[in-house]
């Protein structure tokens, strides 16, 4: 089964979403969605958000081979920075009270230059240490946010961030949920647009050729070392801005949304999906984060189970997808197995 | 014209010194091989000057520049390109993109082409196209171009390394066993396309442990054995040297 | 007042010494059978729980506990490892590294089904031994886990260079075509390797449930430690597992105590600085194993 190609272009159809959006934003329109459908738009903007780490990730690790185990540390980062630069009075932590567009360009920025940082150090460390690395990268940011408490608030978090879909669009909690739906829709899928016009270039099959054989490709001629660091970039500015979204939305920022489980919902999302396969991935995560919200409601439905007792058999049953998946089906469900080099 | 010229080679893995002062130069036009036994230092010398392994020592000129610190892309680009012992095969690509990989200065693997897709991208990707299939009808491979190269029989892959590297356009061919494990009859094909390529202009470095399959394909000898060079000259004068008679029989 | 420095050495050498006995299983996998295991730290949680069954349930005394930890956790990790692990031996480092973080999700939530959220006690009695002149004091347990880690080392060390299969082990880190050519049943090594690694961890585990508790996350927790050990001590060698332990083990306790309380806030965060640092300055570590790609 593979998913059919697309009539339109996406970089084309998500620019044009977004400057819809944006209309759609400053026109006194709203849409109110129907009370029972909320939950769909709140799982709906994380699921776009992770849609947006995972475009990356899926470049990273499913087109070039980079074992990035800590995408979780540049959303934080991006979310912290854009947080703090734009946080007016917070309490307990810094805020620079500065415009919005400001701190998206901070976090941005900021998650860019940790990506060069840990690219530039750790990029030649062969595949499994690079997992480690970047797993500890990960630790480090969120060990940093949780004890530097003057600055991030700790484990309170960062209140008063300005929430600028909120201020205007109309409508209450629901109009300004399907207006951020709207707005992050339309930027995932110009971000899933230009990584896959990325990916499907011969850009990318220097990428997969690094996959493969990276001696090789370097002795036909490519600087294997400068494509594994600018797409190791390129994922961590894409989940920088993801993390930025995300403190915009919430009007604040705080550990919890940036723990580790990020990681592992983008990463079997992209194996259940099919590594490589750009539309596949997205396809992944949605049935990771649909099996989440199936099991949030299974959950209400069966009083006698704790929830914490839920949540571990959820992480269970997780963990052993992700074990059926390595094992009977390494490609995934959309992958090429013969690009992979799997056999299943 | 001295096309390459390596002086004082030395490298060490540990305690063992796999290449000591290894020095010999390649003529423009020559087809010239490296002869002698296993652990003699072929392919750490053939590492060293393609620049996959770092020399401990000496210095190697390429075309008149020094190469010595360059790294592999460099020296691809420069013309000076190498194929594998064990046929190495971007397996989880298509034939056609083994092909199309190595093609010089594409726009198309820069970030901005690749996601404008400009036209001077597409223009030379059809370029690179032409050429590609140009040389797999050469090589007896068009048959495969969809294939992914896992699939291609052994002798077909030395085939295919073969025909990617000329992709880059080289001036210099360095091939590391192109023989070994290939029947006689591939063998007698592979030769033809080597004199072929010579015949076009093409300079080859060959590696091979055996020194039947090159006396008549190469213009010179040189002859290892435990990491020096033993012997240089012509196929005959090798064959009646003493030592390298003593090296291969007496050692 | 601040504890002297012998204090803290002796703190160090404890906590070093369970990281140490999850380093050496940890390094002996990734050297034996080319995986980083992921879920290394749940076989020492497995141990943790092992020892409070046989010492809280089954009312056995500590060193038979420790025995029967051992082989227990052995076994078990063994068979985890036969049924998860073997069958895709050859499928590459990723492919297993993923399928540990599974196997490690699943173990460890599964225990915490089973055994609950909180920590179990393990009840032992402890004695104090102080040295007033000196300024410092050391417990009974503390002498005991040091003991017990450096017991353990010894018998490696003896298993390694003295019997057949441990030097066929060292043939097979170095280089398993070569072994499996030359004779060596690399399949019997593997399993050798996982009982060692999974007992080894077991002992860990024992030790800290008796000095701490018993939970679903206590190996966990000292996972990341582990791997930086091996790294440290460069990852592959048993040896340098244990030095590596032994060294972040006083690092931690001497930095605690030393440095200001601001930086020692991070805690483990420090660990992983080193191990970032141990990577960018000499990824092979003490022993300088290869970890670069070519």
């Amino acid at each position: 089964m593979k998913f059919e190609d697309l009539p339109v272009d996406a970089t084309r159809a998500g620019a044009v979403l977004l400057v819809l959006a944006v209309a759609f934003l400053f026109s006194p329109l709203f849409v109110r969605p129907p009370a029972a459908t909320l939950v769909l738009f709140e799982v709906g903007v994380l699921f776009l958000l992770y849609a947006l780490v995972l475009v990356g990730l899926n470049l990273q690790f499913g087109h070039t081979g980079l074992v990035n185990f800590g995408p979780v540390a540049f959303f934080a980062v991006g979310g912290y920075v854009a947080a703090i630069v734009t946080a007016n009075d917070p309490y307990g932590a810094v805020g620079l009270g500065l415009p919005w567009p400001v701190g998206l360009a901070a976090g941005v920025v900021v998650a860019v230059v940790l990506g060069a940082l840990i690219g530039a150090s750790t990029l030649r460390l062969r595949d499994d240490f690079l997992a480690i690395v970047t797993l500890a990268v990960a630790e480090i940011v969120h060990g940093l946010i949780v004890t530097v408490r003057d600055v991030t608030g700790g484990s309170n978090g960062l209140q008063n961030v300005p929430r600028p879909i909120a201020a205007t669009t109309g409508g209450g909690g629901a109009g300004e949920l399907f207006a951020t739906v709207l707005v992050f829709g339309a930027l995932a899928v110009l971000f899933y647009g230009l990584f896959h016009r990325l990916s499907a270039s011969p850009y990318g099959r220097v990428l997969r050729a690094i996959r493969a054989d990276e001696q090789v490709t370097e002795t036909l001629g490519k600087r294997v070392f400068r494509y594994k660091f600018v797409v190791f970039v390129y994922g961590a500015a894409v989940a920088g801005l993801a993390g930025a979204l995300l403190v915009f939305y919430n009007g604040a920022a705080a550990p919890g949304f940036f723990t580790i489980n990020v990681t592992v919902i983008v990463w079997i999302g992209m194996l259940i999906g099919g590594a490589g396969n750009d539309r596949g991935v997205l396809g992944g995560l949605a049935i990771i984060m649909g099996f989440q919200l199936a099991t949030r409601f299974l959950n209400e439905q069966l009083p006698v189970i704790t929830p914490d007792q839920f949540a571990s058999v959820r992480l269970m049953l997780i963990g052993l997808l992700l074990m059926v998946i390595i094992k009977y089906r390494p490609e995934g469900i959309w992958g090429d197995a013969d690009e992979l080099g799997v056999e299943s | 014209m001295t096309l390459l010229a390596v002086e004082g080679l030395r490298r060490s893995f540990g305690s063992l010194v796999a290449v000591d002062s290894v020095s010999f130069e390649v003529e423009r036009g020559e087809v010239v091989g490296m002869i002698g036994p296993n652990g003699a230092g072929k392919t750490t010398t053939f590492n060293c000057v393609s620049g996959v392994l770092p020399s401990d020592a000496g210095t190697v000129t390429f075309e008149g520049a020094d190469v010595t610190e360059a790294p592999p892309y460099d020296l691809a680009r420069r013309g000076l390109v190498r194929t594998f012992q064990q046929t190495r095969e971007l397996e989880t690509l298509t034939v056609t993109d083994n092909m199309l990989l190595p093609t010089p200065d594409h726009p198309g693997e820069r970030a901005w082409h690749a996601v404008g897709r400009t036209a001077a991208s597409e223009q030379r990707e059809q370029e690179a196209r032409e050429r590609a299939m140009d040389l797999l009808g050469t090589f007896d491979l068009r048959g495969m171009v969809e294939e992914y190269a896992a699939s291609l029989s052994g002798g077909q892959r030395k085939l295919l390394e073969l025909a990617r590297a000329l992709m880059l356009d080289p001036s210099l061919l360095l091939l590391d066993e192109p023989f070994a494990g290939v029947n006689p009859t591939l063998t007698a094909e592979i030769v033809e396309h080597i004199e072929a390529l010579n015949a076009d202009g093409l300079t080859l470095l060959i590696i091979e442990h055996e020194l039947e399959t090159l006396t008549d394909l190469v213009d010179r000898l040189i002859v290892l054995a435990d990491g020096r060079v033993l012997a240089t000259g012509t196929p005959e004068a090798i064959m009646e040297n003493e030592e390298v008679i003593d090296a291969y029989l007496g050692g | 007042m601040a504890l002297p420095l012998a204090q803290e050495i002796i703190f160090g050498l404890v906590i070093g010494s369970y990281i140490a006995l999850g380093a050496i299983g940890f390094t002996l996998v990734y050297g034996l059978v080319n995986m980083i295991n992921f879920a290394h730290g749940e076989f020492v949680t497995i141990g943790a729980y092992v020892g409070f069954l046989s010492i809280q349930i089954a009312g056995l005394p500590l060193p038979v506990a420790l025995v029967v930890t051992f082989f227990g956790t052995a076994v078990i990790g063994w068979a985890i490892a036969r049924v998860t692990f073997e069958p895709m031996n050859d499928a590459g480092a990723v492919p297993l590294l993923l399928m540990s973080i599974g196997l490690g999700l699943v173990l460890r939530n599964l225990i915490r089904l089973v055994a609950g959220a909180g920590g179990r006690d393990v009840q032992v009695g402890v004695a104090t031994y102080r040295f007033e002149d000196l300024g410092f004091f050391v417990t009974s347990q503390q002498l005991f886990i040091v003991g017990v880690t450096l017991l353990v080392v010894l018998v490696l060390h003896l298993f390694l260079s003295r019997t057949m299969l441990g030097i066929a082990m060292r043939a097979t880190a170095g280089n398993e075509d070569l072994a499996l050519v030359s004779g060596i049943d690399t399949r019997r090594v593997r399993n050798v390797v996982w009982l060692a690694a999974a007992g080894l961890a077991g002992v860990a585990g024992i030790l800290l449930a008796v000095a701490q508790e018993a939970s679903a996350t206590v190996g966990f927790g000292q996972l990341l430690l582990m791997i930086t050990a091996a790294i440290l001590g460069g990852a592959g060698s048993p040896y340098g597992a244990v030095a590596g332990s032994y060294l972040l083990g006083i690092g931690i306790a001497v930095s605690v105590a030393f440095l200001p309380a601001g930086v020692t806030a991070f805690g483990s965060t420090m660990a992983f600085v080193v191990l970032i640092l141990v990577l960018l300055v000499r990824p092979g570590g003490l022993v300088n194993a290869e970890v670069r790609t070519t």
